[in-house]
């Protein structure tokens, strides 16, 4: 599958010429970043899931590189290497190679060389249009390849925000939730915890500090906990402060006085996640749950409407598509709509996928948040599936 | 004398000294052929064996591909190294030396840490004030993502580390560790603690047989031969 004949090469090419075609017309410039990349920021984006998967070596000077696992976070960083203030809107196109390790035996369709084609676009801050671009312009584009029947999946990370936001909740529990999202088991252990009060202080003299805690304000939790490890001959080392200390301690004292998580919000939760349907029946039962629960969303259910708007008018079947709550839980950097386009059904094998990154940019180095969006094409599982329909 | 059985040793160290009596207790003494400083040998009282003195890293490898028999060599090593631990190798017998158990040690004056469920706690808050993962340093990359999945924890990096792991919290260049340790007495030194449920593995040497090498009939006699006298000179 992978381009390891040189006329499969040149099909790919080909069809990566056309794509690109479209991607420039539709006024997205065409870049070419490095595909050896510093692991470091790599892998500080991605995590070790899909670092166990990346090509990671050390050169001669000691560097640690990798070979690109996706053209993302590289085009991310060749923007704010143009633009390094990061203030002005840039849409790039690109098609390359990415490399990830896959265990033996996944087949044709998950090759461990594969060619992305994809667009990015940066700093547009009228995030539903942009958004719409992007999920019109990669459906044009493999439209325009052959593939003729295919369909969307939507997912919004920023509406289970938004969810989190407006149940009542105490903070250290939303950041909790927030940062578990994206570790499935874990997030509904957690869930049933807080809902259960399993929490407990054990014994010992860490318990008894906490305890002592539980009146204090952080500035006087700082200073017991100093105490503390100076008179048990403990060295405060490493990178983590004695703050970030107490404030665990604290967090958890706070946890052992409250009371649980009601069940009510809890089911809300778990409803919220269970949802998958064709999008506007989505968010009917979305606004219904909200309402049950006499809580509002703000405006993230209102986004996520027009954004269907838009895409209806200009030519999606969004009757067609589907949308779920839990999709897009694997990738940790997206921020708002996630989609991917499948062919044949096939949601492990998706032709393409992409949504908005908005906390990424920031975290590669820029000085302020820059709204991006993108998305990405498998070619070959494209052109697999454009033949397979002919 | 042709050679029907090859069985790796390891080259040097603790593992090569308590290989060696192990096989002389079993009236089995390993010699080697040649140059003193070469790398193979015989089996005393078996004919037909080659022993092949290496690393024990490489005879991991070797055990993988084949090439050996069967090998002497540690449990951890084997487990990090092979993507197929039960379909590459057998487990032949524990050698009751070399010990060492593959732990997740913290800080100690991470007094708010005592279970893995805490480190994915300090992974978010850790992100939230740094703007970066937890960084674990090892040497066992795949031992380390397997348990930490196992456990829950993703919010971490590794950084691969080969010596003195155990120096990197305190030098700013890793926030926990993964590593061997024997008596603890290396972790307790540099202030680290190990977490009550961080045990990776209880690691010791093993004699283990290559499913991948050639078993002919002269050869799995000879590996019977030496199983049998390795269980009665016990």
């Amino acid at each position: 599958m992978a381009a390891e004949s040189a006329r499969e090469f040149e099909a790919l090419e080909a069809q990566a010429a056309a794509l690109l075609e479209i991607f420039r017309q539709g006024g997205y410039e065409q870049v070419a970043p490095s595909i050896i990349q510093p692991a470091d920021v790599l892998l500080d984006q991605i995590g070790e899931a899909i670092r166990g998967r990346t090509y990671v070596f050390t050169d001669l000077s000691g560097e640690e590189l990798c070979l690109r696992p996706d053209l993302t976070v590289p085009v991310s960083r060749l923007y704010l290497e143009r633009h390094p203030r990061a203030d002005t809107p840039a849409r790039y196109c690109y098609n390359g190679p990415a490399f990830r390790f896959q265990p033996r035996g996944v087949g044709g369709t998950h090759p461990r060389e594969f060619r992305q084609a994809g667009i990015e676009c940066f700093g547009v801050t009228d995030r539903d249009s942009a958004d719409a671009e992007v999920v019109l312009l990669v459906a044009d584009a493999v439209k325009s390849a052959g593939l003729k029947q295919f369909n969307f999946r939507f997912g919004d990370i920023a509406l289970f925000y938004a969810l989190l936001d407006a149940l009542s909740l105490p903070e250290r529990w939303r950041l909790k939730l927030r940062h578990y999202f994206w570790r499935p088991p874990a997030f509904h252990a957690l869930l049933s915890r807080l809902a259960k009060g399993e929490i407990s202080n054990g014994e010992g003299p860490v318990a008894a500090l906490t305890a002592a805690l539980a009146d204090e304000g952080p500035a006087r939790a700082e200073e017991l906990v100093a105490n503390y490890l100076e008179t048990n001959d403990l060295p405060l080392t490493g990178n983590r402060t004695l703050g970030e200390i107490a404030e665990r301690l604290l967090d958890h004292a706070a946890d052992l006085r409250s009371e649980p998580l009601p069940k009510e919000v809890a089911t809300v939760i778990d409803y919220y996640l269970a949802i998958e349907s064709s999008p506007r029946e989505a968010i009917d039962r979305i606004a219904m749950i909200a309402k049950g629960a006499g809580i509002d969303l703000g405006p993230a259910l209102y986004v996520l409407s027009r954004r269907f708007d838009l895409l209806e008018k200009r030519g999606i079947e969004i009757g067609k598509a589907s949308f779920a709550t839990e999709f897009g839980r694997d990738l940790e950097y997206y921020s708002g709509l996630v989609f991917q386009i499948e062919a044949d059904g096939d949601k492990t094998s998706p032709i393409a996928g992409g949504g908005r990154y908005d906390g990424l940019l920031r975290s590669v180095g820029a000085p302020v948040e820059v709204p991006a969006v993108g998305s990405a094409i498998h070619t070959e599982r494209l052109l697999a599936s454009v033949r397979g329909l002919a | 004398m042709a050679t029907n059985l090859v069985v790796a040793v390891p080259a040097k160290g603790r593992l090569k000294d308590n290989a060696a009596a192990l096989f002389e207790r079993a009236g089995l003494a390993l010699r080697k052929t040649g140059h003193e400083r070469g790398y193979s040998g015989v089996m005393q009282g078996l004919d037909g064996v080659e022993v092949a003195f290496l690393s024990a890293a490489e005879i991991v490898h070797q055990l993988n591909s084949g090439r050996v028999h069967i090998g002497v060599t540690g449990e951890d090593l084997v487990r990090e190294t092979l993507p197929d631990v039960e379909g590459s190798v057998e487990f032949l017998r524990p050698l009751g030396f070399g010990r060492a158990d593959v732990v997740v040690a913290v800080p100690d004056c991470w007094i708010d840490v005592v279970r893995m469920a805490d480190l994915e706690d300090v992974a978010a808050q850790f992100a939230r004030a740094h703007g970066r993962r937890l960084r674990v340093a090892t040497k066992y990359l795949n031992l380390t993502r397997r348990f930490f999945a196992s456990a829950g924890v993703a919010g971490y990096r590794i950084v691969e580390s080969v010596g003195a792991t155990e120096g990197t919290p305190a030098a700013g260049t890793a926030e926990l560790i993964v590593d061997i340790t024997t008596t603890g007495t290396t972790l307790a030194a540099n202030h680290l603690k190990v977490l009550e449920d961080g045990l990776i593995l209880q690691s010791q040497a093993h004699l283990f047989a290559a499913r991948g090498a050639e078993w002919t009939k002269s050869s799995l006699r000879l590996r019977d031969a030496i199983l049998d006298r390795l269980a009665k000179s016990v």
